[in-house]
């Protein structure tokens, strides 16, 4: 199964797991981290939102979350995204 | 419901506490009330010797019944074994409903929750630390816990509000009638400033001791006779959980701004001269505020008087650098800080009523100059939370912040602005437990933001120019532009948890969290 990653646990970051799913299975997110309580809406808002901008319609998604705010964790769904699809990052 | 001076919507009454007298302000409660304390009792010299071979043996002299109430100190932090020892003997006893009445518990106890599930605890009253505090506020309690800080305790008690039908004292070195010391002994604790009030004031006293010596026993800190009796066991408690080694000062540069931010303030105040009393926590932040203002008073050449509270090393190093004349040392905090109390007579043990009980001719924290104190969260009107978590759940006891912020000239209250992506600076506080009446300045990474009721302060802040002033609105607008907007904790109607303040009215109350 491919997959791909992007991020740290660093404070105020967060890991990024994508995986691949059947064609037509659609978007499913996975969030784990202290903030999610609080912030979980805003997080699933986010990550649905890149995904959608980046055209993605099946992925599996998993967040282990360390109090990243919505810039950091979109730019990380974006980087875990662009390894799976096999774009070079720098 | 009434709704209190802290803005707090309250009932009047609460299944298992009942009736509440409601917050009116920090100093508008007058005393009631006598100390009287225990039954007189009579020992003569046909029973010289008070040791009773074990738990069980003391726990049945001591008359100790089901729906009683039992106290414990918590000097052993988590290395204590004494509370989970007293309570299996009683379970194995057969009693049952038991109010616990602790000064405070750890992640050590969480052996307790088997005995709060079948029923030999009822309720507790005291600090409810990680997993008890998660069960307390998954509605795992049938009555509500009562928080109360380390000087409404001793009001409590002194005052008969909690009557305390057995205490069970862990006592590090203890002689064959009653005399009691942490300051010596293989489970060494330092003070035992915590028990005072329950050896006073207990129906029965039960001395639980690893160390037992020849009468009299050094450094006497609770006299043999408010000691009933005695009973040697192998092991109180685990001496790698009671003290810590060095706490060392915080190496994050964030955390260390913070600190300077909060040394720039206490050196701009007028209280930054000699005689000054100081109090931190042993957190680093706090610990690196006290490290520069130390830098600061050897560069000033500015002696202190005293050192107050929970006793670390660096206080320690303080007082023999001769930067405070004496410690007032209600808990020890570190090995040092247990050497210093067992060998050097500046360094003073001191009960929590000496400390901070507000019904006394005075306590101790009324003569503090200036303390430095955490928060989980601080808000618009300066009201600080330190009880629950972002999530809602009450995972902390109050411990002296009330006392101290109440008893100090100047009380900085210092936090990170956000904590991962939570903020600590909000409109309003899930949980009031110190009233922003008493609180002076939040010190933050991006400011520092004094009580407009301290216009003094400001002003000493701008004339010393290095001070970066900011508004708490500012701090509160900053925070929710970094993290965006917070979705509300979901919790039932049923009050889990009930918030004294340290007069004994009820300033807060803590909501059992919904089932997820």
């Amino acid at each position: 199964m491919k997959t791909a990653q992007a991020g740290t646990l660093e404070s105020m970051d967060c890991i990024v797991t994508v995986t691949e799913t059947e064609k037509g299975r659609g978007i499913s997110i996975a969030m784990e981290g202290a903030s999610i309580v609080r912030f979980g809406e805003a997080m699933l808002k986010a990550t649905k939102d890149t995904l959608k901008d980046l055209g993605v319609r099946d992925i599996s998604v998993s967040i282990q979350d360390n109090g990243a705010g919505d810039l950091v964790l979109k730019a990380r769904v974006e980087a875990a995204v662009r390894r799976f699809a096999g774009v070079r990052t720098p | 419901m009434t709704i209190n001076a802290a803005g707090r919507n309250i009932p009047d009454t609460i299944p298992g506490y009942g009736e509440v007298r409601h917050f009116k302000g920090h100093d508008r409660r007058p005393p009631e009330g006598c100390r009287f304390g225990k039954r007189n009792r009579a020992a003569f010299n046909t029973r010289r010797d008070k040791t009773l071979p074990d738990l069980k043996a003391a726990i049945s002299a001591s008359g100790l019944k089901s729906g009683m109430t039992v106290s414990f100190h918590h000097h052993l932090r988590d290395g204590d074994y004494v509370v989970n020892a007293v309570i299996d003997a009683c379970a194995e006893m057969g009693i049952r409903d038991l109010v616990i009445f602790p000064t405070a518990l750890f992640k050590v106890h969480k052996h307790l929750t088997k005995h709060i599930q079948n029923g030999v605890i009822r309720q507790i009253m005291g600090s409810v630390n990680g997993p008890i505090g998660q069960l307390a506020s998954e509605g795992g309690f049938s009555v509500p816990v009562v928080l109360r800080s380390h000087g409404g305790r001793p009001r409590a008690v002194t005052s008969g509000d909690v009557v305390i039908d057995v205490a069970f004292i862990a006592a590090p070195t203890a002689d064959n009638y009653g005399n009691l010391t942490g300051a010596v002994g293989r489970s060494a604790c330092g003070s035992l400033g915590y028990a005072h009030s329950d050896a006073h004031y207990a129906q029965c006293v039960v001395a639980v001791t690893d160390n037992l010596v020849n009468y009299p026993a050094p450094c006497i800190q609770i006299p043999q006779f408010f000691v009933d009796f005695v009973v040697p066991v192998d092991k109180i408690g685990d001496p790698a959980g009671i003290v810590s080694g060095t706490t060392r000062v915080t190496r994050d540069p964030m955390r260390l701004l913070i600190a300077r931010n909060a040394a720039k303030l206490i050196e701009a105040t007028p209280y930054f001269k000699d005689g000054i009393s100081f109090q931190t926590g042993a957190g680093g932040i706090s610990l690196a505020v006290a490290a520069y203002v130390r830098e600061a008073m050897r560069e000033r050449g500015i002696k202190g008087s005293f050192g107050l509270g929970g006793i670390t090393e660096f206080f320690v190093d303080m007082m023999k650098e001769g930067l405070f004349e004496r410690l007032l040392d209600v808990q020890s905090f570190d090995l040092a800080a247990v050497k210093s109390i067992a060998e050097n007579p500046n360094h003073v043990e001191i009960s929590a009523d000496w400390y901070a009980n507000p019904w006394n001719a005075g306590c101790a924290v009324n003569m503090l100059d200036t303390v430095v104190l955490g928060a989980t969260e601080v808000d618009r009107d300066f009201n600080v939370n330190v009880n629950t978590e972002a999530d809602g759940a009450m995972l902390h006891g109050i411990g002296g912040h009330q006392d101290t912020a109440a008893g100090a000239q100047l009380t900085i209250i210092t936090t990170p602005l956000l904590r991962g992506r939570i903020p600590c600076a909000v409109d309003s506080v899930y949980t009031v437990s110190t009233p922003g009446e008493v609180v002076d300045a939040v010190v933050t990474e991006f400011g520092v933001a004094v009580n407009p009721r301290r216009q003094d302060l400001i002003d000493a802040a701008r004339e010393a120019g290095d001070v970066p002033l900011v508004t708490m609105d500012e701090l509160v607008e900053k925070a929710q532009e970094l993290t965006g907007p917070m979705t509300p904790v979901e919790t039932e109607d049923r009050i889990i948890g009930v918030v004294e303040y340290r007069d004994g009215t009820v300033i807060d109350v803590v909501k059992q969290l919904k089932k997820k």
